[in-house]
């Protein structure tokens, strides 16, 4: 059966070793790559992912006809190698090569050359045709314990109270605000943090993973395997008001500081929570039930809001992919046609459902950025989705779309439209803007049931006043052409035609 | 394997006079192809590679491109040793051929799929309404993002291009992807000369590409459509050389127009003399001091320089990334003769840094990565493909935009200079 892909929402597995290896400072990475798979993966997208100017640690062995033609890349690694040792830029770094797509295709196995170069350089066989990012940055993580932490931590002692964080890299979307509350619920708990892996460790570091009593594994999609490795106990961050309190109590369990735990979490409720709950007796959470969700995006991110806005604030989820997709998820065909035709009020995702909103004209629709592909700066520590603070930034986020869905909707006089420059907005180009027609124009049934319909699509909130407007739209055009009353053929037409 | 926590030592640089070329600096390749096919209307794209390649071009291409959804064979190890890289090709092929209004499907062909082999003859050259073109960008190959424009625009001419019937003798096809006001003033001033129309290719028409095979002349207002011109050599269409930069750019190009298309002599020098007054004019009331580095990776970045040293700057160094060709020769020589120590092809980030080293420049348009050295040092600095490529720049409508911009950024040091001290030295609170 031959497989296509539309819109590819994860990257490979040479990508999740470049972002899990070059956050570590003590490491340069040669990668076995054409310019462009350098490129994309150092600079042109983590520019936009990680808001970072370039990834300064990674040099390419830069594959030419040459190579591919039969040479190997072999002497262009070593060549690379020796360009790097001569202007001193593997100085107090240790040297990892790292295959890509293009040199496994061309079958080239540098396990014996490393042996040649720096003493101690390894090389990575990123397997990038067959993995993708996720099961590549979980195999990666454990594959650096292997090979730069187990034999040495042998000697290392575990020290109770410490807890590891597992996660983040490059190229995990929010990495900044959700590290930040995970690091506060584990010392709200009792805990101390120990090492954070990959992102501010050193390689040299890595044995210290063995010091921590617990470890905390950020996201669902990797660092498992090596959590089980580690050997202590261990559990995945939490979204949501529930999980974070069977999370912290969990840890004080586990830390033997349960009352500390206990009184964080009657803390919270009193001071970062009191937002929810008066958003919850307010008029605000009134919408809640009739507004509905979508999820795209890490299964984390899924299970974790599904748990928040579908369990506990009660929000109907109409839309929930996945990432890496299952089997059983919805395929980007069939994702992108339900957004074109039924969108949920609230998106959450990646620039992949964006798009399709745009293709679809879904303008009633807020989109909330939540997952990669998707130029977007993350790095203030106050956007996070986990933790208590997550449970209130998602739905101060949610209300205050709300907000804004309604303002766009509230009637505005056309005439500023109409207003000479300098004035209020020009009109829309080449658009003739029509005033409220006098009175209503009789609609034939057919035409009002494609109304209705043309309503039914669209987000509840939204729903008065945009019939209002449709109706307006419709009407404006039939007594431009001087109709008596709305036929079905004109109702099709300018319902059709794309929202501006 | 190590476990050694400590790194080995590593000799110190060695006393070398060249920098070691160790970064190139390119977007891949391909993407310079992605952005223009997908930005063409009924156009949707198929690409045949790895998923880390593309998971980058389509994010790259969403950002910089189209809001366009982009399809792609799955090629992994168990479709590329089954050999299903036509076939699942084609199948993504067939999906595309469904898209509303789809009129062209553009096969990007990239390192992996063309590595494993990717026969054209295996693919159909018509589906439905739809034109499929193949476009063979490989990375490896092809070097530079500009470079594969020129790639992608060829292959779609050589499939469109309309050369039977008579000849539109005094209209002009432009070449280059530039601000979208710059074609309208070019045609503007060509027609005072007596052209009677003019194209501008890449564009958002199919229709462009079809009927641009009749036109006049073609004149690329960049220098890296080297296979695009040499098709329009093929099909005896006259190339004009240079571009309409600057005062004496400006009026040599217009000169050049008016001879190969054989318009009116003393009308042509009328239009191209009152151009140049207005190039000059507004050189003498904007004039720049200061000392320029032009680094992008555009391509395009000889022509910019051009017209900065014309306006007074100094401009000792430019680098790009694509290769030398005769048609970036007059631009560097008239350059040398202005002052211009260097003019680097195929540059890595080391050779910008060397110079960034050796020149102390007050301004730097460069690359990304390049742009943020300079800042780290206190030197204003811009990425010079979101900034300049991105302004209008030809003749002396376009000029005045990014001349200004360039002085409003000459003024910024101040700025640049508390940010730099305030990051990098300690003591700076």
């Amino acid at each position: 059966m031959s497989r296509i892909i539309r819109d590819i929402p994860d990257t490979s597995s040479y990508w999740a070793a470049v972002w899990a290896i070059c956050p570590m400072p003590d490491v340069h990475v040669i990668c076995d790559a054409p310019i462009g798979c350098f490129n994309l993966v150092a600079t042109a997208v983590p520019d936009y992912t990680d808001a970072v100017p370039h990834i300064e640690n990674i040099t390419p062995s830069v594959i030419t006809e040459a190579e591919v033609g039969g040479s190997g890349t072999a002497e262009a690694v070593k060549r690379t190698y020796e360009g790097l040792r001569d202007e001193g830029l593997l100085a107090g770094k240790h040297l990892i090569v790292i295959s890509t797509a293009e040199s496994e295709m061309i079958g080239s196995d540098l396990s014996d050359l490393v042996t040649r170069l720096q003493p101690g350089t390894t090389f990575y066989h990123s397997e990038s045709l067959t993995e993708d990012e996720w099961a590549g940055r979980d195999r990666v993580l454990q594959w650096l314990w292997d090979n730069y932490g187990a034999a040495a931590a042998s000697d290392v002692e575990v020290e109770p109270g410490l807890v590891n964080i597992i996660g983040p890299t490059y190229g995990c979307f929010n990495s900044t605000s959700d590290l930040h509350e995970v690091r506060r619920l584990i010392e709200g708990a009792g805990g101390r943090v120990n090492v954070i892996f990959p992102m501010q460790t050193r390689l040299s570091d890595i044995a210290q993973l063995a010091k921590a009593q617990i470890n905390v594994v950020l996201y669902k999609e990797f660092g498992h395997t090596l959590a089980d490795s580690l050997g202590q106990p261990w559990l995945h961050a939490p979204m949501g008001m529930r999980q974070t309190n069977a999370f912290v109590r969990q840890l004080g369990e586990w830390l033997g500081t349960s009352e500390q735990a206990a009184a964080f979490i009657k803390h919270e409720k009193a001071t970062t929570l009191q937002a929810v709950w008066d958003l919850w007796r307010g008029p605000q959470s009134d919408w809640f039930p009739t507004t509905t969700i979508g999820f795209v995006a890490t299964r984390t991110y899924v299970e974790g809001l599904t748990a928040y806005l579908g369990e506990e604030l009660g929000m109907p989820i109409t839309l929930s992919v996945a990432r890496p997709r299952r089997p059983d998820d919805l395929d980007n065909d069939a994702l992108r046609k339900q957004l074109h035709d039924r969108p949920p009020t609230f998106v959450f995702g990646s620039i992949n459902e964006k798009i399709y909103l745009a293709e679809g004209g879904a303008r009633m629709t807020n989109f909330i950025p939540a997952s990669f592909p998707g130029p977007i700066v993350r790095r203030s520590v106050g956007t996070p989705f986990m933790g208590y603070r997550g449970t209130v930034y998602i739905v101060q986020e949610i209300v205050n779309r709300l907000y804004e869905a309604l303002f766009t909707f509230l009637p505005l006089d056309t005439a500023y439209q109409k207003a000479p420059a300098g004035f209020g907005p020009p009109a829309a180009n080449g658009q003739k803007t029509t005033g409220p027609a006098p009175g209503n124009l009789p609609w034939q049934a057919e035409a009002k049931a494609m109304l209705d319909d043309a309503l039914e699509k669209m987000p509840f909130l939204a729903r008065i006043s945009a019939s209002r407007e449709l109706q307006m739209k419709v009407e404006g055009a039939a007594q431009q052409r001087g109709l008596k009353e709305v036929t079905a053929e004109l109702a099709a037409e300018i319902l059709a035609a794309p929202s501006k | 394997m190590s476990s050694d926590a400590t790194p080995p030592e590593t000799p110190g640089p060695e006393a070398t006079g060249k920098p070691c070329r160790l970064h190139p600096q390119s977007m891949c390749p391909a993407f310079g192809s992605l952005r223009i096919l997908t930005r063409i209307e009924g156009a949707h794209p198929v690409m045949a590679t790895d998923t880390g390649c593309l998971y980058g071009l389509t994010f790259v291409t969403h950002f910089y491109g189209a809001r366009k959804s982009i399809l792609a064979a799955h090629l992994g190890t168990e479709e590329l040793m089954a050999g299903q890289v036509v076939e699942n090709t084609r199948a993504a092929i067939e999906v595309a051929a469904k898209e509303p209004g789809c009129k062209l499907i553009p096969v990007v062909s990239l390192c992996v799929a063309e590595t494993a082999g990717l026969p054209e003859e295996m693919l159909p050259k018509q589906i439905g309404e739809a034109e499929v073109v193949l476009v063979r960008v490989p990375a490896y190959a092809i070097h530079s993002h500009p470079e594969a424009k020129d790639v992608a625009l060829a292959a779609l001419l050589r499939r469109l291009g309309e050369t039977d019937g008579p000849r539109d003798a005094k209209t002009v096809a432009l070449l280059g992807e530039v601000f979208p006001a710059d074609p309208l003033v070019i045609d503007g001033v060509l027609r005072q000369m007596g052209v009677t129309g003019t194209i501008a290719l890449p564009g958002r028409s199919l229709d462009d590409l079809r009927r641009v095979g009749r036109v006049g002349a073609v004149a690329p207002l960049h220098p890296f459509y080297k296979e695009t011109v040499s098709l329009f050599r093929s099909w005896s269409i006259p190339v004009v050389g240079g571009a309409p930069v600057g005062a004496s750019g400006s009026y040599a190009w217009l000169k050049a127009i008016g001879t190969l298309l054989e318009l009116d002599p003393a009308l042509v020098t009328q239009v191209a003399e009152a151009e140049r007054e207005r190039a000059q004019a507004l050189l003498n009331a904007q004039p720049l001091s200061g000392r320029i580095l032009v680094t992008g990776y555009e391509g395009s970045e000889v022509a910019y320089a051009r017209l900065l040293v014309e306006a007074g700057a100094e401009v000792p160094y430019v680098s790009t990334s694509i290769g030398a060709d005769p048609l970036t020769i007059p631009d560097e020589m008239w350059l040398k003769a202005r002052g211009t120590k260097e003019v680097v092809y195929r540059k890595t980030l080391e050779d910008d840094v060397a110079a960034l080293d050796a020149y102390a420049p007050d301004l730097v348009l460069g690359t990304t990565p390049f742009a943020s050295i300079a800042k780290e040092r206190g030197i204003p600095a811009l990425y010079f493909t979101n900034q300049l490529a991105s302004r209008p720049f030809f003749l002396s409508a376009g000029m005045g935009a990014t001349l200004g911009f360039i002085q409003q950024m000459l003024a910024r040091d101040a700025s640049y200079q508390w940010m730099h001290e305030f990051f990098t030295l300690e003591s700076a609170q």
